[in-house]
């Protein structure tokens, strides 16, 4: 895809995953730790020095406080941090990168990972580590890879621009998918044209994952075996194991889908039996029961409300086992008979409860260790309810502990609302992904892992299909590609955060520099979003310029006018031109079909 | 031409390696399910409304050649006028059809026929390959006779005519047969039209590799 670019070195400084298990002795070198480390082109001995210091650094912390570690902040440089048995993630970027993005990016990373590889304890079981540092960098670099520097702030779904399609279109594609879906072991599927998704059944998070295929489905024809060949209709059929949570199963099998017009009704008893590739009693279990139907809170329309980013299904890629930190501190709740309820209530939303501690400058736990080169690591201590509540602490942290814990608590999701995947080291689900190119044209589905062998359905999805791919195809070749306007006279960003899309007109062409206020403003302000809960609207302001931002349940918001004098006297002034803004903003993005009433 | 010749010249003209043969006529008349029995020879009564345009390519043999017969099915419903007409150019044949129980469907053949010539931007629609089929025989109902088909096909250029039903797969592929064999010699004949005085020793058809093996 021609959008792939190398990772922008403004947006990611480092990124390396480190397995602790190689380096158990005193005189194990870091290095045999290192999986993986960007930039690759780093001296042996720096990777050592940052893998050693965060690693340990976060350990420690880990455990004096019985929490896991979710940000550390290093001189210039901010780090996301993940640990899962004996692995560690780090992700930094400049100190620019709001917090909450830095997060997604990593659980985003690690979630493509997981996606397409499985576990990755398993993974580095069963792959050299060079295999899989090229998968390393082939997420890093997809995740990277936005149009522009908003799209890093937030992580969305790139969808066709729609101004020139004829919603018509839409339909059609949506008519493809519903038709491959009468087949049984078909579970969901996207279209996406040129790398941007047309039209998808899966929820966002899924639907990124799969965007990552596509775009490489080149590539990956040639490195990896199996492969269906070419269909002799000029398209070709390629599949790739993939790995799905639990949580993500459920909502795909959930999905309102008229059984009784699929194609074998039969059939549906004849699926093979759910396996995992790993054989872990609890997945059976999982899976071979029948679902529960869950409660209608589940749905979508909260999907959004309580966690309006994108990683709450990631979390069970790298929290700490619930077994250890049952152990590790001894918690108050008993735990209930099911443990994954227990989890979760006791859980709820860790990043949201980290975040907010971590932001609340008060509650922020911050320690300066002197380190060899004199450098200072301050760290953020993520605490949530579970933890705080254990703490015997007779030291001044105690309280500002306590007090983290209790607002964490407020802000934990109510039960049923989008429950992040925190069934911890859950795990996952082997699942496969069948695409289906013409030309620029893909048509991606998750089947059952029978699907493949299965003549019958997968000619009966090609028969419904490859005619009107063929014809969605030609009709999206047609539209000529949208001039990229010139730059209007003010600049926007809407993000629907139930739907995971972005639009903007930031265009992130290399000389966007005039737009760079705009970024930072947004960044800013989608931090502060996040961060207080209540704040709806807000104004960000210099001398010359102001930055209109406003937030709902489903969306954020942001709008920059330009031109005209900014009426600024200092004090408060009605005549003040950035009061209008939020007037202007509701009329101007009426046309981008962003609704600000 | 001998099939074991090995001389890289050739004497006969080169023929298209793909042909473009189009469905056109009311909504409803069965022109997707033509173009699945034909290709696919599944039959599905449940089949959407077609939205805009799609199409199926299928390899035939034709005279010892490899031909890829490229079947585009058009959206019937006049909704659809926009999306389906900018597909019409570059079209070797057209196939207008309708249903036997729906006698409108018949009276707009004229419609659809001057549709395509305008859209598809046809320089001598007088010599341009027009099939009819009359869809759906299976269908005890009739409203169109043979009769009058014949007489329409007649009248408006000596058209050929096949009474077809996807659903039992009557006369399909003869009617795709047909259709390229009409657009083969259309375009045999195009060939001719052109002046050439000269000899053209180093043509080579693009099927060389299929016939010269």
């Amino acid at each position: 895809m021609a959008e792939l670019k190398p990772p922008d070195s403004r947006r990611c400084t480092y990124f390396f995953l480190y397995d602790g298990s190689k380096v158990r002795g005193e005189g194990d070198p870091t290095r045999d730790g290192i999986c993986y480390f960007y930039p690759e082109d780093t001296p042996l001995d720096m990777q050592d020095l940052l893998c050693g210091q965060l690693a340990g650094v976060s350990r420690c912390v880990s455990e004096l406080s019985s929490s896991a570690v979710q940000t550390l902040r290093l001189r210039r440089c901010k780090f996301a941090i993940r640990m899962k048995e004996d692995f560690f993630w780090a992700f930094g970027c400049s100190m620019e990168v709001p917090t909450v993005s830095v997060c997604e990016l990593l659980d985003h990373l690690i979630s493509l990972f997981c996606f397409y590889n499985g576990s990755v304890r398993q993974s580095y079981q069963l792959s050299s580590k060079e295999n899989l540092a090229s998968e390393w960098a082939r997420y890093l670099s997809h995740v990277l890879s936005g149009p522009s520097e908003l799209h890093y702030i937030f992580q969305s779904v790139r969808t066709i621009d729609l101004s020139n399609v004829d919603p018509l279109l839409l339909l059609k594609a949506a008519l493809i998918l519903q038709a491959c879906q009468r087949c049984p072991l078909v579970l969901a599927g996207c279209i996406l044209f040129r790398g941007r998704v047309v039209s998808t059944q899966m929820p966002p998070e899924l639907t990124i994952k799969v965007i990552v295929h596509e775009s490489e489905s080149y590539s990956k024809i040639q490195r990896s075996s199996g492969e269906s060949p070419a269909s002799s209709d000029g398209g070709s059929v390629s599949s790739a194991a993939v790995f799905l949570t639990p949580s993500e199963l459920q909502d795909l099998k959930s999905a309102p889908v008229d059984k009784t017009s699929r194609f074998h009704p039969a059939a549906e008893k004849d699926a093979p039996p759910k396996k995992t590739r790993l054989s872990r009693t609890l997945s059976d279990a999982a899976s071979c029961e029948s679902e529960p139907p869950r409660p209608a809170s589940c749905q979508s329309p909260q999907k959004g409300s309580i966690s309006p980013h994108l990683s709450g299904s990631e979390d069970s890629a790298f929290s700490p086992a619930p077994s250890q930190r049952a152990a590790d501190s001894p918690s108050p709740l008993s735990p209930c008979s099911n443990g994954t309820n227990a989890s979760e209530a006791v859980e709820g939303d860790p990043e949201e409860s980290h975040y907010h501690s971590f932001y609340s400058s008060g509650d922020v736990v911050s320690q300066t260790l002197s380190e060899g080169d004199g450098s200072a690591i301050e760290e953020s201590v993520y605490l949530n309810g579970a933890t705080s509540a254990t703490f015997s602490a007779d030291d001044s942290f105690g309280e500002e502990k306590m007090t983290a814990g209790l607002k964490a608590e407020s802000r934990q999701p109510p039960p049923g609302s989008w429950a992040p995947d925190s069934l911890e080291d859950s795990p996952l689900v082997a699942m496969t992904l069948y695409t289906h190119r013409v030309n620029s044209l893909v048509l991606a589905l998750l089947v059952e892992p029978g699907f493949m062998s299965d003549t019958a359905s997968l000619e009966e999805v090609n028969h419904s299909s490859l005619a009107s791919l063929n014809g969605l195809e030609a009709h999206l070749r047609a539209i000529p590609a949208a001039a990229p306007g010139a730059a209007g006279p003010y600049l926007f960003a809407h993000h629907d955060s139930v739907q995971h899309t972005l639009t903007t007109n930031v265009s992130g062409r290399p000389g966007g520099a005039p737009e760079h206020p705009f970024v930072r403003a947004t960044s800013l302000l989608h931090s502060h979003f996040f961060d207080t809960e209540t704040l709806q609207e807000a104004i960000i302001r210099n001398a010359g310029t102001a930055v209109y931002g406003t937030r709902s349940v489903a969306q954020e918001t942001f709008f920059q006018q330009h031109g005209g004098s900014m009426r600024n006297s200092g004090i408060p002034n009605q005549q003040d031109s950035a009061f209008s803004l939020p007037s202007k903003a509701r009329h101007r993005l009426l046309k981008h079909g962003v609704n600000l009433l | 031409v001998s099939p074991v010749s090995s001389q890289p010249v050739h004497v006969e003209p080169a023929r298209k390696s793909l042909l473009k043969v189009i469905l056109l006529g009311d909504g409803g008349v069965g022109k997707s399910s033509i173009m699945n029995r034909y290709v696919t020879n599944k039959f599905d009564a449940h089949l959407f409304h077609t939205i805009g345009v799609e199409f199926l390519n299928k390899t035939l043999e034709v005279d010892g050649n490899q031909v890829t017969l490229q079947i585009w099915d058009t959206a019937g419903q006049e909704r659809f006028r926009s999306l389906r007409t900018p597909f019409y150019r570059g079209s070797d044949c057209c196939l207008l059809t309708f249903s036997v129980d729906d006698n409108q469907s018949f009276l707009n053949l004229s419609n659809w026929k001057k549709e395509f010539i305008y859209y598809a931007d046809v320089k001598e629609p007088e010599n341009f390959p027009f099939v009819v089929l009359g869809n759906k025989v299976d269908v005890t109902e009739r409203q169109v006779s043979t009769e009058e088909a014949r007489l329409w096909c007649q009248e408006n250029g000596e058209y050929p005519y096949f009474e077809t039903s996807a659903k039992d797969a009557t006369n399909v592929a003869v009617a795709f047969e047909e259709a390229v064999h009409r657009a083969l010699a259309a375009d045999d004949k195009a060939d001719h039209l052109i002046p050439t005085d000269t000899v053209k020793l180093h043509r080579k058809p693009r099927s060389a590799t299929a016939c010269c093996s």
